[in-house]
């Protein structure tokens, strides 16, 4: 968060996701946050600044994971930050009304031999209401380390939290907390093998129990780690000793370890807590029936979506529209106090152009967040992503990957920014990968101008040929990408379907606006460098039009590779345009014609040029190659440099392909 | 017999109870099944059975959605 953090204390949020860790986030940070990414994955971290009693702490909200293995790139994240030591107080954000599986990542986070722990006992209302009841002052000592009670959303005892974590963070309570304590073959096997570790350095950075533990589990982690101090032949005899302890439980360890660890839960458990009642069927598990089921789940799953896009476009185009009005008149209001040409030029039509083009995706990406966050919070995103999950599955996605996909028919912009809610770094990437080919709004009125002009009869035809074409490819790619090119296994189907809840609106919005103005940083860099360099190649050394410019002179030189597939150079420089935003394709066109934006002069003028079929070609390479500067931005921002070149590559090369087979075909078909 | 009370949980109907006796599968689905609260001695409840769609099952107030391939590697003693 910058050079001011530094000196700060450090309290991290850690917690099993839907446990309302983000609420308490939100309300102990309020605006004073940022959201980024972990260095060099996908995952996002939030960052804030709590203050109390004047003075200042950096709270850090970790992942929300249900364990702490080296299975999934999220729960390592939370693993390293805590094994490092970066935190001078950790909170465990528990859910009160699930107790039990809550308090397995309790004991993973203080098998890990951290002392600075507070227990934040989230939803303690709803844990009421279902018939528990707590014993607070008996749960602290129990499990020796302080325990809050808290209502996120109505903030009961949050004043108290900060309190505590004030106090624990300057020293002034240091807790004494339980470790589980397992059978006896699997005690004396840790034993064992934190004897051998502790010759080793890994003492002065571990804890050796917590680095014995997970051996026994074969944590691909922790085995390459010991492996460097140990060497091979040190690490076959432990592993080969672990074998021993499997074959007397006939089974991995890591079972048994979670096992009895749940085990060791129970027990303490009924020390300060009264049973639930009875599992019975609720009202909840009805709904859940019909959301969930392959036909009336769908059905309700497209009703909430078609409200959604309305929410995201109807509000945020007319927004869009008008900041895009405003940074036009601003530059045409600029435009005669700038006396130089060149200056004027990049000011006017470079920089405020550009920068309106940043802003004006804004509202999109913000109404967005609202929609997602809102489907997040109030549980009916679990049940969008089970609906989806064996239609997507086919193709190696996971029923969450329908959500960016349905956005991307508005625009891939937000859609992009949507593949930050799937739970596996492998998804996002393939999601936000194969993304860009489904056809945007802006794409729509390239082709159905293509297909209005050159196949009047059969407008819509050729229209819902091309958009079927590219979801097609799409999929396909999916299933390509996910088999070459993106590493990591599919993750198995398990969802948690948390209660309906009325959203935390005001956490919401900060999030939402906090998600967006990390979209603005990111991807505007990309956004507004692609604008003026855009802005250069159109006016130098002569402005488009007289075949003189930059443009031109690219378009030209890369005509012999076009020609492949029909496409001449005018197309070429408007695929070129394209790039800043697709509508620019017949945009470019009109100004090479000379007949601006008359587009019955134009359609006449390029029939007279071209095939149906190189016109169907153009409308389907502009679908599919580049994806918009607004849209590789996106991708950077959420993927990184390697992910955005990726994509760009990989669209490329596949528009060059199909361009060249279908005209190809085409052809020989006589067409 | 004995064997009759072990099915695996993707055999089970709506309203039947059980207790899980074993994960089979992967190390990376084992772990992440138990890290959400399925484990040896679990006990559930099939809320939803796969048929058509998803398995919806309860344990204590938390409900799971699980796609076939996964129901099919957890084994259950019935009735329980």
């Amino acid at each position: 968060m910058g050079s001011f953090t530094q000196g700060l204390k450090v309290i991290a949020l850690a917690g099993n996701p839907n446990v309302g860790k983000t609420t308490i986030f939100n309300a102990l940070t309020g605006l004073r946050q940022h959201v980024g990414n972990w260095p060099g994955v996908t995952v996002e971290k939030k960052e804030g600044i709590m203050e109390y009693k004047g003075e200042e702490f950096l709270v850090v909200d970790l992942p929300g994971t249900y364990s702490l293995t080296a299975h999934a790139v999220d729960e390592l994240v939370a693993r390293n930050f805590i094994l490092e030591g970066n935190a001078d107080v950790i909170v465990d954000v528990v859910d009160a009304s699930c107790l039990m599986r809550n308090l397995f990542l309790t004991m993973e986070i203080l098998e890990m031999g951290v002392k600075n722990v507070v227990i934040a006992l989230n939803k303690i209302d709803i844990a009421k209401k279902k018939g528990a009841r707590f014993d607070i002052k008996k749960m602290e000592k129990v499990l020796g380390i302080p325990v809050i009670p808290t209502n996120a959303k109505s903030g009961q005892g949050l004043d108290e939290l900060r309190r505590v974590i004030k106090a624990a963070a300057e020293g002034k309570i240091v807790g004494n907390p339980i470790s589980p304590v397992y059978d006896e073959p699997i005690e004396r096997e840790i034993e064992h093998v934190s004897k051998v570790l502790e010759g080793t350095p890994l003492v002065e950075k571990y804890n050796v129990r917590w680095l014995a533990i997970k051996l026994l589990t074969r944590d691909q982690e922790v085995i390459k780690l010991i492996l460097r101090y140990l060497g091979q032949t040190k690490m076959d005899e432990i592993l080969q000793h672990i074998s021993e302890v499997e074959e007397y439980y006939k089974r991995s360890l890591d079972i048994v370890i979670a096992n009895q660890k749940y085990e060791f839960i129970d027990k303490l458990m009924h020390q300060f807590v009264t049973h639930f009642g009875e599992v019975r069927e609720t009202l909840s598990d009805q709904l859940d029936k019909i959301l969930t089921h392959p036909v009336y789940g769908i059905i309700s799953l497209l009703a909430v979506f078609y409200a959604l896009f309305k929410f995201v476009f109807t509000l945020g185009t007319p927004i869009q529209e008008w900041l895009g009005g405003v940074f036009d008149a601003l530059g045409s209001s600029i435009a005669p106090h700038i006396g130089d040409e060149m200056l004027r030029g990049l000011i006017v039509d470079g920089m405020i152009g550009g920068v309106g083009a940043v802003l004006s995706f804004f509202p999109l990406v913000f109404l967005l967040f609202i929609a997602m966050a809102i489907l997040e919070d109030s549980g009916y995103m679990a049940r969008a992503a089970t609906v989806m999950e064996r239609i997507m599955r086919k193709f190696g996605l996971p029923g969450k990957s329908f959500i960016p996909m349905v956005l991307a028919f508005g625009c891939n912009v937000p859609a992009v920014m949507a593949t930050r809610t799937l739970d596996n770094e492998r998804d996002r990437i393939l999601t936000m990968l194969i993304n860009p080919l489904v056809p945007c709004s802006a794409r729509m009125v390239v082709i159905t101008f293509l297909a209005g002009a050159f196949f009047s009869a059969h407008q819509a035809l050729v229209a819902v040929g091309i958009y079927a074409i590219s979801i097609l490819l799409a999929l396909l790619s999916a299933l390509f990408l996910g088999k070459f090119l993106i590493k990591g296994e599919e993750s198995p189907f398990v969802i948690e379907l948390p209660d309906y809840l009325v959203p935390a609106w005001k956490s919401v919005i900060i999030h939402s606006w906090e998600r967006s103005k990390e979209f603005l940083r990111k991807a505007g860099t990309v956004i507004l460098a692609g604008a003026i360099a855009i802005w250069y190649l159109s006016n130098y050394p002569a402005p488009i039009g007289g075949g003189l410019s930059y443009a031109e002179k690219l378009g030209e030189a890369v005509e012999p590779f076009t020609k492949l597939m029909g496409l001449d150079w005018r197309a070429a420089v408007s695929l070129i345009f394209g790039i800043i935003a697709k509508e620019n394709v017949i945009a470019t066109y009109g100004i090479i014609y000379g007949v601006g934006e008359s587009e019955v002069a134009l359609a006449t003028l390029m029939k007279n040029a071209m095939t149906p079929l190189q016109a169907f070609v153009l409308g389907l390479v502009t679908t599919l190659y580049l994806p918009c500067i607004a849209t590789i931005g996106a991708i950077r921002a959420e993927g990184g440099n390697k992910w955005a070149a990726v994509a760009v590559i990989y669209n490329l090369a596949l528009s060059s392909i199909v361009g060249i087979l279908v005209y190809n075909i085409g052809l020989l078909l006589g067409l | 017999m004995v064997m009759d009370m072990y099915v695996r949980l993707s055999q089970m109907h709506e309203g039947e109870t059980g207790i899980v006796v074993d994960i089979h599968g992967g190390p990376g689905a084992r772990q992440k099944l138990m890290g959400m609260g399925i484990t040896p001695g679990t006990r559930i409840m099939v809320i939803k059975s796969g048929r058509p769609g998803p398995y919806i099952i309860a344990i204590g107030n938390m409900r799971l959605a699980l796609g076939r391939g996964i129901a099919e590697k957890i084994l259950i003693r019935r009735g329980a």
